[in-house]
């Protein structure tokens, strides 16, 4: 009944994903407060180093490329491009350290 | 002269070498610790390296250690009085 060769579904139905896709809103509230932690992060390193005028290339990359939370499309937020996934999206947990990792952008199109 | 007050969030367990790396040259070596630095690019570049993990404040002036203590310590909930002159 218990221990490593206890008879659960996983194991004798083979293929058994008990992770649900989708994330609860719950999770989702939490990762939006997460890449609004690092927005004000970046708009604090951006606000001090403009009070002495200096521009530093890793701050001005990010502000570039990088949109912030308010204006990603939800799918950004809580999906990553996989291209052997069916319709190229997986959730965004399946990213290894999903919660301290910045993953925001991906391929156009898809 | 304004400075960074830093303080880790996030653990730095199991990121990469190089982000842990930045984490120990900066003095954070655990959760919830605090430290300043002043406001130049080459720090900015560092906060930028883990900026998943720390949160960051301008402050006009760096505190000690003890003042960081005691910014953290509850109210104690009663005063003592002290006996009036007679």
């Amino acid at each position: 009944m218990f221990g490593a060769f206890r008879p659960t579904s996983s194991l004798y139905g083979g293929l058994l994903w008990k992770i649900p896709w989708r994330l609860s809103k719950f999770q989702k509230q939490r990762q939006r407060k997460r890449l609004r932690a690092v927005d004000t992060v970046v708009a604090t390193l951006d606000k001090a180093l403009g009070k002495q005028g200096i521009t530093t290339k890793a701050v001005e990359r990010w502000k570039e490329e990088m949109p912030i939370e308010q204006v990603m499309e939800p799918r950004d937020k809580y999906t990553i491009f996989d291209r052997k996934e069916k319709k190229y999206r997986k959730s965004i947990r399946k990213l290894p350290k999903w919660t301290r990792v910045s993953q925001r952008i991906n391929p156009p199109g898809y | 002269m304004s400075y960074f007050r830093i303080t880790l969030q996030r653990s730095g367990i199991g990121m990469p070498k190089r982000t842990q790396g930045v984490l120990k040259a900066l003095g954070l070596r655990h959760r919830m610790a605090t430290v300043f630095y002043p406001v130049t690019p080459e720090v900015a570049g560092q906060i930028m390296r883990v900026k998943e993990l720390v949160s960051v404040e301008e402050v006009e002036k760096p505190l000690t250690k003890d003042e960081v203590r005691a910014e953290r310590r509850p109210d104690p909930g009663f005063y003592l009085e002290t006996a009036a002159p007679r």
